[in-house]
């Protein structure tokens, strides 16, 4: 193969578009475990940094249970496999049902890694050249570059709370709720700061001064670009029309 | 028991980084003014986050009152040791400057007439009632300095660990911060400071502890106080 890593951004949007389509439609656990090992090989292959992203699912799998449980409480199906009484507390089709949950948000995580080989210049300039407007392909390479930012700012408040001597875990839950609420005004404020900010500095560079903007970068899709477009949108619908005509 | 905080045989690493902080075994007293000083990136912030529980040794173990920091809560570490970040924008949340004093106080089922009289004491301390209803956010770096101090101190705890708590005090207000020291101090209430204000430390301090590339290379302790 033609050195995999230097595929056009695009490419990989189509590609993880396909999967993450496929991962929120498809409602068959073995059609969802065949998508995230496909998912894992093109992020092995493009090099993607999977190690943050086993760590997101080590925390994941806790949820499993909590999906699990909460579906066989309310939507029991299946077998029952631990009861409490007469209330089914599990069932092979929460278990079901949890995993599948599970393996949707792994092939979403799995995803994100395949994107992030790109550099966010990349992703922009590819949407621009979909001829998406500049301003908006800049807005969502923002919105991307601020959110782990976003997910540092809410830890650090969650910790400055606790270390003024709050003990969460003693709070009932209703009033819990009013602690999470704190939370939201440093965040929401510092957003709107960060902001300002950019925009000023936007300004500073002459954002929007020409109507017409010139790029030094141009991407080109080589032959294998294509072909892995045409490839993932024919097997993304051939996987839905085969899927739908047994499924249903 | 005479020491609030115990570090036994600590290591810490940043995740994908070298130690930073190398075997440091330390006992922090309680009624005592410890300085902590060194150079630029040499460990100060991390001994003082292991030294609160906020971060875990790699190996060794740290003692908050006797007890594992491993084993407890923030918040219940909270009860015990106030803290104020090196960035004490980090630390401020609630909408205005009054209502963020008054947190800990307001969650802790303290009754509203001893709370509202603490926050105005607070205010008057660290000059800042003429900002009672503004935003945190707002407010200069001084103000929010002051602020965070206000609101660690506001609680009558037993031990307090301030990082750089006078950088950004302008000669009057530092002034002002070392009186309030100095009085917590006489109450017999126990302090680690980072700092690199020299002038203050040799005021101060019982107790000089000095840092370099993780580890402590100067401990004194002279009983030469005024
Ligand atoms: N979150 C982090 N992840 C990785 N490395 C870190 C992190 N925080 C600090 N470091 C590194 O650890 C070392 C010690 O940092 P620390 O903040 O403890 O120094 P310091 O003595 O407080 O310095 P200063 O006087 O500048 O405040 C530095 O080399 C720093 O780059
Ligand atoms: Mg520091």
């Amino acid at each position: 193969m033609t050195a995999p890593t230097t595929l056009d951004p695009r490419t990989k949007l189509v590609m993880v578009l396909c999967l993450s389509s496929l991962a929120v439609f498809i409602r068959d656990i073995y059609v969802l475990v065949g998508v995230l090992l496909l998912s894992f090989l093109i992020s092995v292959i493009l090099k993607g940094n999977l190690f943050p992203a086993f760590k997101q699912m080590k925390r994941l799998l806790l949820l499993i249970v909590v999906v699990a449980v909460a579906q066989s409480l309310f939507a029991p199906a299946g077998r029952t496999i631990v009861a409490l009484g007469t209330v089914p507390i599990l069932t092979t089709g929460g278990l079901i049902q949890g995993a599948e949950f599970i393996l949707r948000m792994a092939v979403i995580v799995v995803s994100a890694t395949i994107v992030a080989t790109s550099s966010y210049r990349e992703i922009v300039q590819g949407l621009v050249q979909w001829k998406i407007p500049y301003e908006i392909a800049f807005m969502v390479s923002v919105a991307i570059r601020f959110l782990p930012m976003l997910i540092e700012e809410i830890k650090d408040v969650m910790l400055a709370i606790q270390l003024r001597g709050v003990e969460l875990q003693k709070i009932p839950l209703r009033k819990r709720l009013r602690i999470y609420s704190y939370i939201l005004t440093p965040i929401v404020i510092g957003t709107v700061i960060k902001a300002e900010k950019l925009a000023a500095a936007m300004e500073t560079r002459a954002f929007r001064a020409y109507p017409q903007r010139t790029s030094y970068m141009i991407l080109k899709m080589a032959s294998i670009d294509y072909m892995l477009i045409s490839f993932s949108m024919l097997a993304f619908i051939s996987v839905v029309i085969v899927y739908y005509m047994w499924g249903i | 028991m005479n020491h609030y905080v115990e570090l036994s045989n600590v290591s810490f690493s940043y995740p994908r980084s070298k130690r930073i902080i190398k075997n440091i075994t330390l006992k922090l007293n309680r009624s005592q003014f410890t300085a902590l000083v060194g150079p630029n990136g040499s460990g100060k912030t991390t001994l003082g986050k292991l030294a609160m529980g906020i971060l875990k040794p790699s190996s060794g173990k740290v003692f908050i009152c006797g007890k594992n920091s491993t084993e407890m809560t923030l918040g219940e570490i909270g009860k015990k040791i106030g803290y104020l970040f090196q960035n004490p924008q980090r630390q401020l949340f609630a909408l205005t400057v009054a209502e963020d004093i008054a947190f800990s106080l307001e969650w802790n089922e303290h009754d509203k007439a001893e709370t509202r009289r603490k926050v105005t004491n607070m205010l008057e301390l660290f000059q800042l009632e003429h900002l009672r209803n503004s935003s945190p956010f707002n407010l200069s770096h001084g103000e929010k300095e002051r602020l965070a101090l206000a609101g660690i101190f506001v609680n009558h705890l037993d031990y307090f660990i301030l990082d750089e708590p006078t950088m950004a005090l302008d000669m009057e207000r530092k002034q002002i911060l070392s009186d309030i020291l100095e009085k917590i101090s006489s109450y017999g209430i126990g302090m680690l400071i980072i700092s690199h204000d020299q002038d203050f430390v040799n005021q101060h301090a019982d107790r000089i502890i000095k840092m370099s590339e993780g580890e402590i290379v100067y401990d004194s302790t002279n009983n030469l106080r005024p």
